[in-house]
């Protein structure tokens, strides 16, 4: 019993338990929803849960997908932690996915000065698209929930206006870019060694696992060592326990502020370039339909913290891709992920839900202790 | 089409009616959006309530084949998704933005999972032969040549958005209530020694944010269409939000940005017409909101500014006065 008590005492336990547990529930609501609405309901959420592994291909939708929302979780971690709301991360990796894009397609480079070039130039886009909203955040304490939101359909519209005026081929009856050639596509994530040759064939045949990966992996770690390892990371992290405290602490929150905005839009512009130049290969319309708030999903149930982005991005990325799955293979359709996202959501960031269990909890044990009691002294009266 | 026409098609009374007829999704949910404002607390989940309502109404009025019954239901249905979002706000504690967020999200996820249960029909609800709001044909008025045609005509949730306007601005400003919502928002710790209930008068102003935004998403789907259309909110909530910014967190300010918007939204429209590549007509109103931001911003520090500096004249005089008297 003590162990256990000493167990709970530490708070990330305490943290993982919760977010298991709200997961777990959510679940549960989705199961019951699929009993309610489905014929078969066994099956649709078998495949909802199973999905992801059951196909090569599958599990590798479920990696790539996984990537973006890693990048896009680092996004909203850096600027959640500082309490900055900003909601642009559409609208970055838009931006990212367009600039790229272009570059994979036009700019006559080799493959090694390429790629490079369009990854560096979506983070620069991602970094100027969020500079705008923290900038007005900081100098005219312009509201960014309301200005990330507008820049994300300015950005969409931007997108929209390059693609079909210039991008896209003339005559094409569809609104979408010719692939791009072999010198703008990144390249699968295993390099070509002659022991894994087959290994790497099949990865590069049934999936879009590209080298991404690896610059997931090193974005994981800048953002880790740049919130708990830097100046500018324990600035944001004043500035988001208490910007009064670091105003008087000497901090120049506007500079701070303007930062997190910034920086947190290069990681949502790699996650733009991922899509472009890893999953899609080309640019189609609506790049980013339905990944818009999900950054949001992973970097709570992550209690934005980089380090746990990574497992909270792949649970989210398997019930994505499971919902997908399951769509395909019964009557129930892929937005139950949506409504199992928002429980999740607000059963993470419900502060009180915890204490009212514990409470319930005690309460209950005192009435049974109380009743115990009870029966005691009658049985001593008696 | 030249810029001749535009410019007569601008002055022109349908270009007026259509303006109104625009701002009125924008009108309600703004004033819905500015009684939780002064409430201290910004309703980031209008757009969720907007759709929830939209879609409801459409569904009842379906199946019922009553109007009343699909508006009444829409709106019950906006006041308790609303009534959620307080709930957690105000007893569970949940950030009000992150709670919000999810209630757009849920909201969204919900209402497409619930068409397609009943249409099959993932895009919109053509399938259902959903009711329409009534439409109003003021006597008299409608027989006015230019005035007629601006005026007269419109749905029922037009002429409620003006009505309510007036309706929140004396609540807010004529009753205890409103003042004691305004006080609860101002400062909720002098508030509450001042025996008011601030979580007590945060839930009302809720549910009446509820009640307004659920009327704009009505007169979206049984007004304005009539069906609904998957995201048909379209980011009205969240225009909503910056038309109470913009016009000062008054409800005639917040009346008139909405319609400004309304404005750059029907001129998009008719410039769409022009050879300009009409996505970057379509953003128009967003720039225009975000102009609308830095406006707010620019006019509020300079309040400010005059503020300080009569209070310094003040002092000033003051000490000036006493220094003289002794």
């Amino acid at each position: 019993m003590s162990t256990i008590r000493k167990i709970l005492a530490i708070r990330a336990v305490r943290e993982f338990l919760r977010i298991f547990l709200a997961v777990f529930a959510a679940l549960v609501l989705g199961f019951l929803i699929t009993l309610a609405v489905s014929k078969q309901p066994i099956e649709a959420y078998k495949a909802f849960l199973l999905g992801p592994v059951s196909r090569f291909n599958r599990f590798g939708d479920w990696i790539e997908e996984s990537i973006t929302l890693i990048l896009l979780g680092l996004a909203v971690s850096l600027a959640f932690r500082a309490k900055q709301f900003s909601l642009g991360q559409d609208g970055q990796m838009l931006m990212g996915a367009l600039v790229s894009g272009s570059i994979a397609l036009f700019v006559p480079l080799p493959f090694l000065l390429r790629v490079p070039l369009a990854l560096l130039a979506a983070m620069l886009v991602g970094f100027i698209w969020g500079y705008i909203p923290g900038y007005l955040k900081a100098h005219l304490d312009a509201n960014e929930i309301v200005s990330t939101l507008m820049l994300n359909t300015i950005a969409l519209k931007i997108y929209d206006y390059f693609l079909i005026f210039w991008i896209k081929p003339p005559g094409a009856g569809y609104n979408a870019s010719d692939f791009f050639p072999v010198e703008g596509k990144l390249p699968t994530f295993l390099p070509a060694l002659p022991f894994i040759a087959d290994l790497q064939k099949r990865f590069a045949d049934h999936t879009n696992i590209t080298i991404m990966l690896y610059l997931m992996i090193i974005a994981i770690v800048v953002a880790f060592f740049l919130m708990f390892r830097t100046p500018f990371g324990y600035e944001l992290r004043t500035v988001g326990a208490n910007i009064k405290f670091a105003r008087y602490g000497g901090i120049d929150t506007k500079k701070t502020i303007i930062l997190v905005f910034a920086v947190s839009g290069i990681f949502a512009g790699l996650a733009g370039a991922h899509l472009a130049m890893g999953i899609h290969t080309k640019l189609i319309a609506n790049i980013t339909v339905g990944l818009g708030f999900e950054g949001i999903v992973v970097a709570i149930m992550a209690r934005n913290n980089p380090l746990f982005v990574p497992i909270a991005g792949l649970a989210y990325g398997y019930l994505r891709a499971g919902a997908d799955v399951m769509e395909r293979a019964s009557d129930v359709s892929r937005e139950m992920v949506l409504v199992i996202q928002a429980i999740i959501i607000l059963l993470v960031t419900a502060e009180r839900i915890l204490p009212m269990v514990q409470q319930v909890i005690t309460a209950r044990r005192q009435a049974a202790a109380g009743a115990a009691e009870m029966t005691e002294g009658e049985n001593n009266v008696v | 089409m030249s810029f001749d026409h535009i410019l007569k098609a601008i002055f022109s009374a349908l270009f007026l009616a259509n303006i109104l007829r625009i701002s009125t999704p924008l009108i309600l949910p703004a004033l819905g959006g500015l009684v939780t404002d002064l409430a201290g607390a910004t309703n980031i989940a209008l757009e969720g309530i907007m759709l929830v309502a939209a879609f409801t109404g459409v569904v009842v009025s379906a199946y019922t084949k009553s109007v009343t019954a699909g508006i009444l239901c829409g709106i019950l249905s906006g006041v308790l998704i609303s009534a959620l979002l307080a709930y957690f706000y105000l007893y569970l504690k949940t950030d009000v933005f992150l709670a919000g967020i999810a209630i757009n999200i849920m909201a969204t996820g919900g209402t497409i999972f619930l068409l397609y249960i009943l249409t099959g029909d993932k895009g919109n609800s053509s399938k259902l032969a959903s009711g329409m709001a009534p439409i109003v044909h003021i006597p008299l008025i409608k027989d006015i040549p230019f005035l007629g045609t601006v005026l007269s005509g419109h749905n029922i949730f037009t002429y409620a958005a003006f009505l309510l306007t007036w309706l929140v601005a004396i609540f807010l400003y004529r009753t205890p209530l409103g003042t004691h919502l305004r006080a609860a928002g101002e400062n909720p710790e002098a508030a509450a020694t001042l025996g008011i209930d601030v979580k007590q008068t945060q839930l009302i102003a809720f549910l009446m944010s509820g009640f307004l935004a659920s009327l704009g998403g009505l007169n979206l789907s049984m007004a304005y269409l009539t069906l609904f259309q998957r995201e048909m909110t379209a980011g009205r909530g969240f225009i909503a939000l910056a038309a109470v910014y913009l016009g000062g967190r008054k409800p005639w300010g917040t009346l008139i940005a909405a319609m400004i918007f309304g404005f750059a939204d029907a001129l998009s429209n008719q410039l769409a017409s022009l050879e300009i590549p009409s996505q970057l007509v379509q953003s128009i109103p967003y720039v225009v909101t975000i102009i609308a931001l830095v406006v707010y911003a620019l006019q509020k520090r300079a309040q400010l500014i005059e503020r300080t500096r009569r209070f310094q004249e003040r002092e000033l005089a003051k000490s000036g006065g006493g220094a003289t008297g002794s």
